[in-house]
């Protein structure tokens, strides 16, 4: 097999041989992080559209007229971004190989056949009834835990360890994603404070200066 | 001539007051909501609005005080109501107020004349210990209430009275205008399964059967029934346990604990209802007064004590959605008291709001009406108990000290004839009559669901899945979505298929030419490169001429 690929057939590659697939790309020093933050936006996407649209018996509430980008933004690029950071913090330590560009480029490629699982879904979802939702579930999960598998040999080709390494690694990756966003959540809401603090202060001298 | 203008003026005078009049009156004094399929509070008409408001001077209560008249009972007897904390209207439409604070059964007509004041009710058969001014404790025969908190009257005009202080039922007949002849009373059960230490009684009701329930608040297993002879027959539909984190955690310990640890945790025990009231079927129905009530807050009970509202309504919520805050007071939907009319529609009294909300037999919402203004008509401080009359609603203030009757609107009566044939599965009957409906509020959400109904029923699939789509009724729209695409497929079916016939010519036919070498491999294979190539040179010589006729300038 030829491995001289255009970036975009490595993305084919990848996903069709879940196994040898990214060990093929590490050898070779393909991916790109170009594609790997296209992907990732089209997961934003394919995350926006399954809220807003899809069959009404199967998104009722994508007929309301309220609609908030921040939680999707949040479950799709602040998911990916913490994943990526909380990964290669841990498996520097853990003796990992990839570094932070690799994680980020073998993650996003994982993540295709979910987004493809998403839109798919969501699309078919229009020309089914409630009766025939199995095919809706089966091509969301299909995509699902394909993607899931992917993400565990991308990790394991990544940082080149064994099989129950990656498992233990990944799952820490996710306790480091939780301590990420809750400290992400308590510095935000202490910058408040301070911005309050500031803003309090000034509003005080300014009644100072003008009586 | 100049008396015939004048004359003329005086009627267009008149006239025009009794037009500005009926305008005025045709606005609703406050403004009534509905929820959507969101629980979202959208504006709505009023199903209801107050048509009197009946008072002590209403009714002539003064003549308490009137030696010459019948109803005299003492010279410093209070004229006016204090307290009242139930009342009945009966089949007749006659009213019985118990009037709380002054220990005494008002009767009224229908037309809200006077018709009995109950104060004395001889013929008990136990008698109380009283101190006297001496401090000797003497015996006094128990004839009259002591703040009596419930009402219930048969259609033998017989009065089951729950008199609280006295801890009995008293079973008691009209003797006179002011005295009720008592037939029997019903004490403490006096049986091991009766654990309470006291009988409290505050609302009454009587089955068909005679059989007497009695409601006391220290009791939760359910209402205490007496049999028609006065016997203790048992304890009837208990509510369940509301399950919070504390019974959860309690339950966990009680696995875990051991015997002396178990006995010093706190028990879980149900919520008592509050009050209830029974339909022309006998099914009793319920509501528990607890802030938020989630579990039980209302039910609807066959002789067995098992509610049917768990599989035959259509919603289980009841009373207003979320709790408000305002100016530092939290308001929680306190549901206070129930009554069923004749044609099953179930009205609930909010304490805390004042608001009744009526649901159908299914518990779809049909109107929200009532507030908390005390000081306006319609308005309640202490709404103690709803009571219904033909198509009119009674609501007893025990701080107002009046009954306020509600009458339909036009509106109300609309929706009503159409539940009703709508719940009869008659959705083609309702619908000219649902479409009115929607004419006054077209965001009225049983009307939508109506619609829908009859739409579907009328092999009108677009037009369900429309009204579906309005009402965020998915499942109706569900239905409506697979009959209309299986009349698509059947209708266009030849279509179909021959697109799906000429899609496999072409690809065989593709293929044989492949094979046969008359297509160039390459063609096929770099086609789609081609064209992609193709596209990105015509873009990059744009971009190119682009920038060159910017150099250029």
């Amino acid at each position: 097999m030829i491995y001289d690929m255009k970036p975009w057939a490595w993305v084919k590659h990848v996903i069709f041989h879940p196994t040898e697939g990214f060990e093929d790309m590490r050898w070779k020093k393909a991916g790109s992080l170009k594609i790997a933050f296209f992907i990732v936006f089209l997961l934003f996407a394919s995350q926006v559209f399954s809220t807003r649209y899809g069959g009404f018996a199967y998104n009722p509430r994508g007929y309301s007229d309220i609609f908030n980008i921040v939680p999707i933004l949040v479950q799709s690029v602040a998911y990916y971004a913490t994943w990526v950071v909380a990964n290669w913090s841990l498996c520097t330590l853990f003796d990992g190989e990839g570094n932070m560009r690799r994680v980020a480029i073998y993650s996003a490629y994982a993540l295709v056949p979910f987004i493809i699982g998403n839109f798919l879904s969501t699309a078919i979802s229009y020309f089914l009834t409630l009766d025939e939702s199995i095919w809706y579930t089966a091509i969301y999960q299909i995509g699902l835990w394909w993607s899931v598998i992917l993400m565990i040999f991308g990790m394991k080709a990544c940082h080149q360890y064994n099989f129950t390494v990656t498992i233990v690694t990944m799952i820490f990756t996710v306790v480091g994603m939780l301590i990420i966003l809750i400290l992400l959540a308590l510095i935000m809401s202490l910058f408040q404070q301070v911005y309050v603090f500031f803003a309090t202060i000034y509003t005080e001298i300014l009644y100072r200066v003008r009586s | 001539m100049k008396l015939k203008n004048l004359t003329a003026v005086l009627i267009a005078a008149a006239l025009s007051l009794s037009l500005m009049c009926a305008t005025v009156s045709a606005v609703d004094p406050y403004t009534t909501y509905n929820y959507d399929a969101w629980y979202n509070a959208l504006p709505s008409q009023a199903g209801y609005e107050v048509v009197q408001t009946v008072n002590y001077r209403d009714i002539g209560l003064e003549r308490v005080q009137d030696p010459t008249s019948e109803f005299y009972i003492s010279d410093d007897e209070n004229v006016n109501f204090s307290d009242m904390k139930d009342f009945f209207v009966s089949k007749k439409g006659e009213i019985y107020i118990v009037d709380t604070g002054n220990n005494r059964i008002v009767k009224l007509s229908s037309d809200f004349e006077l018709l009995a004041v109950f104060k004395t009710f001889p013929g008990s058969t136990s008698k109380h210990i009283v101190t006297d001014e001496e401090g000797n404790e003497i015996e006094v025969d128990a004839d009259n209430l002591k703040a009596p908190y419930g009402i219930f009257v048969d259609e033998d005009d017989v009065m089951y009275i729950a008199d609280r202080d006295n801890q009995r039922i008293v079973k008691c007949v009209a003797e006179t205008p002011t005295t009720a002849r008592i037939l029997q009373e019903y004490y403490k059960p006096e049986t091991a399964l009766y654990e309470s230490q006291s009988f409290y009684c505050t609302k009454v009701l009587v089955d068909a059967a005679k059989n007497v329930y009695v409601i006391c608040p220290a009791v939760n297993k359910g209402a205490i029934m007496f049999s028609d002879s006065g016997s203790f027959v048992g304890y009837y539909g208990a509510n369940r346990v509301e399950v919070t984190a504390d019974v959860i955690r309690n339950k966990l310990w009680r696995k875990i604990a051991s015997e002396e640890q178990i006995a010093s945790l706190t028990k879980s025990t149900p919520v008592e209802y509050a009050n209830f009231d029974i339909d022309d079927e006998g099914f009793i129905y319920t509501v528990t007064e607890v802030a938020n009530a989630t579990t039980d807050a209302v039910k609807k009970m066959n002789p067995a004590g098992y509610n049917i509202l768990e599989r035959t309504a259509d919603n289980n919520s009841f009373g207003d959605q979320i709790s408000v805050t305002y100016n530092g007071t939290t308001y929680a939907t306190r549901l206070t008291d129930i009554a069923v009319s004749d044609d099953k529609f179930i009205n609930i009294l909010d304490y805390t709001s004042g608001r009744v909300f009526q649901y159908d037999e299914r518990c779809n919402l049909l109107f929200i009406f009532g507030f908390d203004q005390e000081e306006q008509r319609g308005g309640f401080s202490n709404p103690n108990a709803i009571e219904t009359w033909e198509d009119k609603i009674y609501i007893l203030d025990g701080r107002n000290n009046d009954i306020t009757v509600f009458g339909m609107t036009e509106f109300g009566s609309y929706v009503h004839e159409a539940i009703a044939l709508h719940n009869q599965g008659l959705y083609e009957e309702a619908y000219d009559i649902w479409k009115e409906v929607l004419k006054r509020d077209g965001a009225y959400y049983m009307g939508l669901v109506g619609v829908t109904k009859a739409l579907y029923n009328q092999d009108d699939y677009e037009g369900a899945m429309k009204y579906s789509k309005l009402s965020y009724y998915s499942k109706e729209y569900d239905k409506a979505f697979e009959a209309n695409r299986q009349e698509g497929l059947r209708k266009n079916f030849t279509l179909y298929v021959f697109i799906i016939l000429a899609l496999v010519i072409l690809y065989i036919v593709v293929k044989v030419l492949q094979r046969k070498g008359k297509i160039p491999q390459k063609l096929i294979a770099t086609g789609i490169g081609k064209l992609a190539d193709g596209c990105k040179n015509i873009a990059v010589s744009v971009v190119d001429k682009v920038k060159k006729g910017g150099r250029g300038k």
